[in-house]
């Protein structure tokens, strides 16, 4: 549904967009399912010229097939896998994060999805010496924490500020901003934020659900809609600038007691491979346990299910980091 | 790379006209007039102009036109910014310890428990708390207290403020404190607190709209205190509804804190999940409330004694405190109340 606009292509000039229109040709969908032979006639255009515009506008707006070799030397020329810094999560993830995904943490309130996004956040920029893009949703980036988590790599200040430095931060909390967000992003900034040192190779959003959620059901489709033009625009760019993008979801509770991703079943199509953080907890009371366990639900690489992994709680202990 | 106009902020009715005239990315409407857009639509010019507002401050997708840029800042920034920001003591120097100095600005914290531990205490004590002045350590600010229970009392008020204000009139040590203290006084805590009493989600609802406005008349508000959301909320039918309801207003408040440098503090009951055989006191409002606040706190009893957890927290470990509630406020557990010699422990807090 593109508007026929004169320029478009070779030949396709402001009289015979003017023609067109007038035999009720608005859009380049219409003027290619129409019979070329029978509009020749109808508005006095040349059969010859109305299918050399066709060709130009079939040829503009298809596909091209990529041969598989192709896409192989692309997968290793461009391809990168960023370690976690978590070397369980890592062996459960099959060695990290993949360049060109999207990776989902979920998990229950207090399970250490943002946790593990800052441990990400903190590796790539320090140990890396990449950018990342934060989309803080929920107000739960502590940047102190971040520097926390640096001072147990190093002690020099310096390099600790130079990686906090290259951890760009948005702060938006509702799906439009999100959108707009990740179209400017798209559109260019993704390539300004790297000047400051190292490209960007990741784009963590914590959490997505957080913005969607208000928005979704009722009698209203548009919810849906938003849900799918945020994966959407969150596929695209790590397809195209290569970065892995890393959400995190929460949970909903199905009515046998499981815990499951929250969303639905429309989201969980989006993210290549799926996480489930849990904690351990202690029998009968809400008593608090260092441990939390995360469960690979959905890999195209490694054989489900993956058995549980305990994280120990040293992703939340200042001192000991990520053992 | 093109923007879908399906993503634009515009109402649904006017996206759906603009998609079935063929025009689907913003950039198809940058060169448009809005004379000729709500011919070529049949969108009011109204509409057409707001339309092609949304498409300009977007700039089309396009860089290069100026378009609108949501603002970023490095981690680096972040931290500086966090590090002008104080928190606000709880007048207990376990939990100030356990919390890195107390109750953090900007951002949210849920205070979770069963009826009679000390919710409300808790919340009144920040009320008076929040208004230490800067001199003594504190952020000297003012309140936003939304009541929706009834349960906000002047009397206990009067008596935490008395001890606040006797709390810091023995710390005065220089000049700037003893300024500070002429205006520390019972009369203008009391006046630094703007109460507001909701007696249904609508009000409430609509209170949060008019905050951000009454924020910026008031710019040195530090804290708002919703005590409580689950009052309001648990009696509803269409639970899918009050999902939604709720999640907007976690946005909301976090939108809010994070823009006015807010503490937000809301409180929340607890209720009984079954689980097989066995039954769990669990915070009401399910998994997903969950996550709206950044801070989790669990008021519970262990015996007779009274506990404080930290339950979710983005910056610090879990840990649980023990406390109680004096004639006083909200206080160490093992502070006798009279003796003078455990004091200094707490005064290096302040």
């Amino acid at each position: 549904m593109v508007v026929l606009r004169e320029g478009m292509c070779p030949g396709l000039d402001e009289n015979v967009v003017r023609d067109l229109r007038a035999a009720d040709i608005k859009t380049v969908e219409d003027l290619v399912s129409s019979d070329i032979e029978e509009l020749a006639l109808k508005c006095s255009l040349s059969y010859k010229t109305l299918f050399a515009i066709r060709r130009v506008l079939l040829a503009q707006h298809a596909a091209f097939p990529v041969s598989g070799a192709d896409l192989y030397e692309e997968l290793l020329s461009s391809t990168a896998i960023l370690s976690t810094g978590n070397p369980s999560l890592d062996k459960l993830l099959d060695s990290g994060l993949y360049t060109g995904e999207i990776t989902e943490l979920s998990g229950g309130p207090g399970s250490g999805k943002s946790q593990v996004c800052f441990g990400v956040a903190v590796h790539v920029s320090y140990h890396l010496k990449q950018s990342v893009i934060y989309i803080d949703t929920t107000g739960g980036l502590t940047a102190s924490r971040l520097l926390q988590m640096l001072q147990t790599e190093t002690s020099n200040t310096e390099e600790q500020m130079e990686a906090l430095q290259r951890i760009h931060i948005f702060r938006l909390f509702d799906v439009f901003s999100l959108l707009d967000c990740l179209y400017s992003l798209r559109s260019g900034r993704l390539q300004q934020a790297s000047v400051g040192g190292g490209s960007v190779k990741a784009v963590i959003v914590d959490s997505v659900s957080a913005v969607i959620s208000p928005v979704l059901g009722g009698k209203q489709n548009e919810g849906m809609s938003l849900m799918i033009q945020v994966a959407g625009a969150l596929k695209t760019m790590a397809k195209d600038f290569n970065v892995a993008v890393l959400v995190t979801n929460h949970v909903t509770r199905s009515d046998n007691g499981e815990v499951r991703p929250g969303l639905g079943v429309s989201w969980s199509h989006i993210p290549r491979t799926r996480v489930l953080l849990e904690r351990v907890e202690g029998a009968g009371s809400v008593s608090c346990s260092s441990f939390r366990s995360a469960t690979l639900i959905k890999s195209s690489r490694q054989v489900l299910p993956m058995a549980l992994i305990l994280m120990p709680s040293a992703v939340l202990i200042p001192s000991e980091e990520f053992c | 790379m093109q923007r879908p106009v399906s993503s634009l902020g515009l109402s649904p009715s006017v996206k759906v006209k603009l998609v079935n005239s063929g025009l689907q990315f913003t950039a198809d409407l940058l060169h448009l007039k809005p004379l000729q857009l709500s011919k070529d639509t049949g969108l009011s010019q109204q509409e057409a102009l707001e339309v092609l507002q949304a498409v300009k401050t977007d700039g089309g997708g396009d860089e290069a036109r100026g378009g609108r840029v949501p603002a970023s800042l490095t981690a680096l920034e972040l931290l500086q910014q966090e590090e002008e920001m104080r928190s606000i003591v709880t007048f207990s120097s376990q939990l100030d310890a356990a919390l890195g100095g107390g109750i953090p600005v900007g951002k949210s914290t849920e205070i979770c428990g069963v009826p009679g531990v000390g919710k409300t205490q808790l919340c009144l004590q920040l009320s008076v708390d929040v208004q230490v002045p800067q001199s003594f350590g504190g952020v000297g600010g003012q309140v936003i207290y939304i009541d929706t229970e009834g349960s906000f009392l002047v009397q206990r008020v009067i008596d935490m403020a008395t001890a606040a204000v006797k709390h810091c009139s023995l710390l005065v040590e220089d000049d700037e404190q003893r300024v500070a203290m002429t205006t520390f006084t019972i009369e203008n805590i009391l006046s630094n607190i703007f109460l507001v009493r909701c007696h249904d989600y609508v009000e409430l609802l609509a209170e949060l709209h008019l905050l951000p406005d009454f924020l910026s008349d008031h710019p040195k508000s530090r804290l708002l205190v919703i005590d409580s959301v689950a009052c309001l909320f648990r009696q509803f039918d269409d639970l899918s509804l009050r999902t939604r309801l709720l999640h907007s207003l976690t946005q909301q408040l976090i939108a809010m804190a994070t823009r006015h440098h807010i503490a937000v503090v809301i409180t929340n009951q607890m209720t009984t999940r079954l689980r097989g055989s066995h039954s769990q006191l669990v915070p009401a409002f399910g998994e997903s409330w969950g996550h709206a606040p950044t801070i989790r706190l669990l008021l519970q009893w262990a015996g007779s004694r009274r506990m404080v957890a930290i339950y979710k927290s983005p910056c610090q470990m879990d840990a649980t405190i023990q406390y109680q509630i004096t004639s006083e406020g909200f206080r160490d557990a093992d502070q006798p109340e009279q003796s003078q010699s455990k004091r200094p422990r707490t005064h290096t807090d302040q």
